[in-house]
């Protein structure tokens, strides 16, 4: 009996949160509510398009970063449920393809959302992070002298959007004749990222530009370049243009940044399952766009 | 070999690992490995897991573990952050850690003892999702970041002493210094330090010699917690932020250091020297694959490896001692 009680006070807490999830677009992030001011933002263009086009969003994501058991459970669940619309960025794009094809047999309309998933004929909706790495390549090769030594610290390369960055970076650096002198992952980590910069600057103490594959590891960077007064010598680049880099590009510490259109994926994932759901059809990749951060415009990212 | 250089090798065995590995680092890359700036490095990356480490020892002595102190060190991290950003006064930010680590550490230890669940793990697993959920929703998932540069100190700041930036003496390392000499100091010269070692050695012998074998188990659950927290307040320090992400999975490699500096999962034995260089082998063997450019998957690889291979010289190095 008291264990029944229990139950039964579990599943009304549930509810309680989820505020029941019957007949509704689902936006499935990788990171938790936030876990990141990125995630944060993606879930606000949701549900703030949700709002406009008087839609109930809900929104999901696994309790940590990239748990991907967590994030398939969930999905299955909210299958179950009976949706009407499903925005999914995969924390494993091969992991959860079963998933994504039970969505589609369900007749559920189906998004990807920040990560391209494997399933065919699925609608991608989000950044070029190559095409962003390369602009930012860009900013420091038009800042740098020819031939300058340059870092790159890698995000976790086992997941396309850090193999993107970082691929992205190292061609357009090389190619404009820097000299990367070092790649190492931080895994996205701001520990990590000043833990790593250190240890580059002890086997690299000539370098002269550093690109961060998110802002966190490049606000590392900045701490341990600041640590070895070299914060004036040294370029940090970053990508994500998060509260924080911006703060740190106006006070002048990191120089610049990559912003995606966090906004824009939220609500361009809920505008394109309704348009789904409506019977129109999709380009297989709608762009939402970067753009260059730095202290002109990073007011506006603070 | 002599009952003396056995027992010289029972000892300090560890240390000389530790040795081995920096002369090998030393001679493939003399110019970086031995700069004063990388030896700084390496202290500096391995404070706030010496501290974790210290907590977590004082834990497996009793034939514990602590899971917890990953998801600790991250809500004192975030909660003295948002207390800084708020412009508390500094020496009330500085207790913020530690209070939360005490706080999270005399729950475990109420679990434990109070609530009867049968093993620590399952305690602190507990809490590590809690203090992990509690994390997330004080911070709604975001850093917080910009501390005052007091707070900051303890974890940032260095003496030079003439060497060029960002080489010195870190002030984390005066503070893991003095933590490790005040718990050996507690562990082998009071009463209550011998009763832990006691209680892992053969709880049921502790209780009936008249130890309150509760009491004292609570006091290491805190003991861990306040580690845990004085760990997030370095790292907190450290990088000028309180994020939510910070120490997931750092217990593992806690307790890795601590069982490769030769204390028995199964308690009552290892000793705060071994448990420091423990915490050693595994920061150096990461900066030296870091500064020879290996891959981060090889680094994962090899530390798994040496983590088998630190414990079975282990095995031996006992059934050595045993012989002579």
């Amino acid at each position: 009996m008291k264990k029944l009680l229990m139950t039964g006070v579990a599943l009304a807490a549930l509810a309680a949160m989820t505020g029941g999830a019957d007949a509704a677009y689902v936006l499935a992030m990788k990171g938790p509510g936030a876990g990141n001011p990125f995630w944060a933002a993606v879930e606000q263009g949701a549900k703030d398009k949700g709002a406009e086009l008087g839609v109930e969003v809900v929104v999901v994501a696994p309790p940590a970063e990239s748990d991907v058991q967590a994030q398939i459970t969930q999905i299955e669940d909210l299958i179950a449920q009976g949706i009407d619309g499903l925005a999914i960025a995969p924390t494993d794009p091969n992991a959860l393809a079963p998933v994504v094809d039970a969505a589609k047999a369900a007749g559920v309309p189906v998004v990807f959302v920040d990560t391209r998933g494997i399933n065919e004929g699925v609608t991608f909706i989000g950044t070029n992070n190559e095409a962003g790495a390369a602009l930012a390549a860009d900013f420091m090769c038009k800042n740098l002298p020819s031939g300058a030594e340059v870092a790159i610290l890698q995000g976790l390369i086992s997941q396309s959007t850090g193999q993107a960055r970082a691929d992205g970076a190292k061609k357009g650096l090389t190619d404009c004749g820097l000299k990367v002198v070092a790649e190492q992952t931080a895994e996205w980590d701001r520990a990590k990222g000043l833990a790593v910069t250190e240890n580059i600057l002890a086997g690299n103490p000539n370098i002269k530009g550093i690109f961060g594959s998110n802002d966190n590891m490049a606000l590392g960077a900045v701490e341990a370049l600041k640590a070895a007064s070299k914060l004036q010598d040294v370029m940090v680049v970053g990508f994500d243009a998060n509260p924080d880099a911006a703060a740190s590009i106006l006070a002048g510490e990191m120089t610049a940044s990559v912003a995606q259109a966090p906004g824009n994926m939220g609500a361009y994932a809920i505008q394109a399952l309704v348009d789904l759901k409506a019977g129109k059809t999709l380009e297989a990749w709608i762009d939402t766009g970067t753009v260059l951060v730095t202290k002109e415009n990073a007011e506006q990212y603070k | 070999m002599t009952p003396g250089f056995a027992r010289f090798l029972e000892h300090y065995g560890i240390v000389l690992v530790v040795i081995v590995m920096m002369l090998v680092l030393a001679a493939i890359r003399p110019e970086v490995f031995l700069s004063a700036q990388n030896l700084t490095n390496i202290l500096k990356q391995n404070a706030s897991l010496a501290l974790l480490a210290l907590g977590m020892f004082v834990v497996i002595v009793t034939a514990g573990i602590d899971l917890s102190v990953g998801s600790i060190m991250a809500l004192s991290m975030v909660t003295l952050a948002i207390a800084s950003k708020a412009g508390l006064p500094w020496p009330l930010v500085l207790l913020i850690g530690p209070a939360i680590g005490i706080i999270v550490g005399w729950v475990n230890g109420i679990g434990l003892t109070v609530l009867r669940l049968p093993h620590s793990f399952i305690m602190t697993l507990g809490t590590l999702n809690v203090a992990r959920g509690l994390t997330f929703l004080v911070t709604n998932g975001a850093p917080v970041s910009g501390l005052q540069p007091e707070v900051r100190y303890l974890g940032q700041a260095y003496y030079s002493f003439g060497l060029a930036p960002p080489a010195g003496l870190p002030a984390s390392l005066l503070l893991v210094a003095a933590c490790a000499v005040g718990l050996w100091f507690f562990l082998e010269h009071t009463d209550m330090g011998r009763h832990i070692f006691a209680i892992g050695g053969n709880p049921q012998a502790a209780r009936v010699s008249g130890i309150n074998v509760d009491r004292t188990l609570v006091v290491v659950y805190i003991i861990s917690g306040f580690f845990a927290g004085l760990s997030g307040l370095l790292l907190a320090g450290r990088t000028d932020s309180g994020f939510p992400n910070a120490g997931i999975g750092i217990e593992l490699d806690a307790i890795a250091a601590v069982i490769i500096g030769g204390a028995s999962f199964f308690g009552g034995r290892g000793t705060v020297l071994g448990v420091l260089a423990g915490v050693l082998i595994m920061g150096i063997l990461r900066n030296g694959l870091n500064i020879n450019n290996v891959s981060a998957f090889w680094q994962q690889i090899l530390i798994g490896l040496v983590i088998i291979v630190a414990v079975y010289v282990d095995v031996l190095r006992r059934q050595a001692a045993v012989r002579t």
